[in-house]
């Protein structure tokens, strides 16, 4: 191997040899480059583009898939269940605000050099290491009737008397979508803090000296020198919520009478429980677009908008 | 508000007044980070607490344990395969961290430093993967695995959970990041030297893009550990689940008896915690560089 490539001349080498040297690069970064494209062909690649095609056949992994059309759209225009997924998942959005806002605030807090600050950080960042399926099963402990979420809401006069807030269709979306809410602000947070890290600290004393309030430079320096980290943020944020789905698989199942099943859990459950892939693919379509379109919106919000 | 001073006479008032104020934010600072860090670190604890206690109301709150025992650890030992489910974890995640750490490295090579035909085309279509509907990702992805017959034998069923997320575009990004810092003299001197692209790869590239590669491999550790639906929709076998997989499988498996899921619970969360301590700056550096590369 080293021998034959010690004879590949370097770049003192002309012209007679330069084709030569450019097919032989080639040859070599496709080397480099084909184990990582196999795998993102078959596994990113093809779901795209074989995923759409199911989304125009019937289709049970048993038979082969048969060609029907728009029929799987049709039917999905007339399912009740469908679009009362839907309709929770765009109630989930409301997240997206609540946790931009709240991830900027906690990162103007920690963005400073005070003793056990890096405690703090750390501590907030736990949820985010931990995974859906441990912080799913405690907060299912921390909403029981009997439990934490309950006792602080009682004794702070927010609820009259104790429920299983996860079991009441009233209180159980509210109830996953802190959970969301809970794991995700460390995450932005993190993100925030290397935003504020990059505003030149001399603008902000720039405008302090030139008697600017706290508010002031809040609003017209900081918030304009995050406007990139607040675009990446809420785009992701929005989208992720659409498509919401590991927290509800392991706390609610959709339930309570539906008022948490969302658009992903009807496409897990179209596939994995009725087998029903073509009609599946055919959501997840829908899903795609609407958490498409929704992305754009808040592209165009964030950058276009006067206001942030 | 209500005892508005006079305008202040001395300097000493006005300093006195001012390191109050300054005491007041300190506590006021303190106060809040507390408080959240109290709403995000309690259900951690909580869960602790539980696992270790034998009797009582389970669900309510508390500050210390009203018993402990290591009673719920054993349970969960003995009529669950932890051991085997943290067998799989391990060999899952060395797999998966070793396998998209090395096909990263490799891969962004030369989209950072060769000029090739096709190479643009090729980084534009890996930025699309982004960006492209993936949502019947799952079901597609489950139909090739079937179709791979990769669920009938034990080493498939490991790459069965392995492969689709070995190719992770989210590394290819840190990692060409990082190499498109590396000073191009060296690439060259190497070069000249007469260093293959594959020695100048493993002797110039990886030793500078080391942080890169460790932030990287942090981070896909963390995920690959946590990780539990793919394994729950494509593996029968229960035995074949990886520890966050298996925990879920707990919850049905001890529906009476929360402590000692909690302690499972506690298990499972144990490792990714230390890696996390150990790591944290890593880790962060990653996140932050996923999001700017």
């Amino acid at each position: 191997m080293r021998r034959s490539e010690e004879v590949l001349p370097p770049i003192t080498q002309r012209s007679g040899t330069s084709w030569r040297v450019g097919a032989r690069t080639t040859l070599i970064a496709y080397a480099f480059l084909l184990p990582f494209l196999v795998l993102l062909v078959l596994y990113h690649f093809w779901p795209v583009i074989f995923g759409t095609y199911l989304a125009f056949t019937e289709y049970n992994v048993i038979s082969p898939p048969r060609w029907v059309g728009l029929e799987n759209f049709r039917e999905l225009a007339g399912d009740d269940q469908f679009w009362s997924g839907v309709y929770n998942s765009l109630k989930y959005l409301l997240v997206v605000p609540v946790i931009q806002f709240l991830s900027i605030g906690v990162a103007m807090l920690v963005n400073r050099q005070i003793p056990g600050i890096g405690l703090f950080r750390t501590a907030y960042y736990v949820p985010v290491v931990t995974s859906f399926a441990i912080v799913g099963l405690m907060w299912t402990w921390m909403y029981q009737q009997d439990g934490p979420v309950n006792w602080v809401l009682t004794h702070l006069g927010l609820m009259g008397q104790p429920h299983s807030l996860l079991n009441n269709p009233a209180t159980a979306l509210l109830a996953v979508m802190f959970v969301t809410l809970w794991k995700g602000i460390g995450y932005y947070m993190v993100l925030y803090l290397a935003g504020l890290q990059g505003i030149p600290r001399e603008l902000e004393e720039a405008a302090v000296i030139d008697g600017a309030s706290r508010w002031q430079v809040f609003w017209h320096v900081t918030l304009p020198g995050l406007r990139p980290v607040i675009l990446v943020c809420s785009v992701l944020s929005t989208i992720s919520a659409i498509k919401v789905f590991e927290e509800i698989f392991v706390m609610t199942q959709g339930g309570p009478a539906g008022s948490t099943y969302t658009a992903m859990y009807y496409v897990y459950t179209k596939a994995f429980q009725d087998f029903k892939y073509g009609q599946a693919a055919a959501a997840g379509l829908v899903i795609a677009a609407i958490s498409l379109v929704f992305g754009l919106i808040n592209f165009r919000l964030t950058r276009g908008g006067k206001g942030l | 508000m209500t005892t508005l001073a006079p305008t202040p006479t001395t300097a000493e008032q006005l300093r006195a007044r001012r390191r109050t104020r300054g005491l007041l934010g300190k506590v006021l600072t303190y106060g809040l980070l507390s408080l959240i860090a109290v709403i995000t670190v309690y259900p951690f604890y909580w869960t602790v607490l539980t696992s270790l206690e034998t009797t009582g109301a389970i669900y309510t709150p508390k500050l210390l344990p009203d018993s402990v025992t290591w009673r719920n650890y054993e349970a969960v030992f003995s009529n669950a395969p932890m051991l085997r489910w943290v067998l799989n974890s391990v060999v899952i995640c060395f797999f998966g961290v070793v396998g998209s750490v090395v096909l990263a490295t490799l891969a962004a090579y030369p989209l950072a430093r060769m000029r090739f035909p096709g190479r643009d085309l090729i980084f534009y279509a890996i930025l699309a993967v982004l960006v492209l509907p993936n949502e019947a990702g799952l079901i597609v992805n489950y139909i090739t695995t079937v179709k791979l017959g990769l669920l009938r034998s034990v080493p498939g069923e490991y790459a069965a959970i392995v492969l689709p997320g070995l190719a992770s575009v989210v590394g290819l990004f840190l990692l060409r990041q990082a190499y498109l810092g590396i000073p191009q003299e060296l690439i060259e001197a190497a070069r000249i030297d007469g260093a293959s692209e594959l020695t100048i790869w493993r002797r110039v590239m990886i030793p500078l893009a080391l942080p890169s590669i460790t932030a990287f491999a942090i981070l896909d550790f963390v995920a690959t550990w946590n990780s539990f639906l793919w394994a729950r929709i494509i593996l029968n076998d229960r035995e074949m689940y990886p520890l966050a997989a298996g925990l879920l499988e707990l919850n049905g498996l001890f529906s009476t008896n929360t402590r000692a899921v909690a302690a499972g619970t506690v298990l499972t969360i144990i490792p990714i915690l230390l890696i996390f301590l150990f790591a944290q700056r890593y880790f962060m550096r990653g996140i932050e560089g996923a999001v700017k590369g």
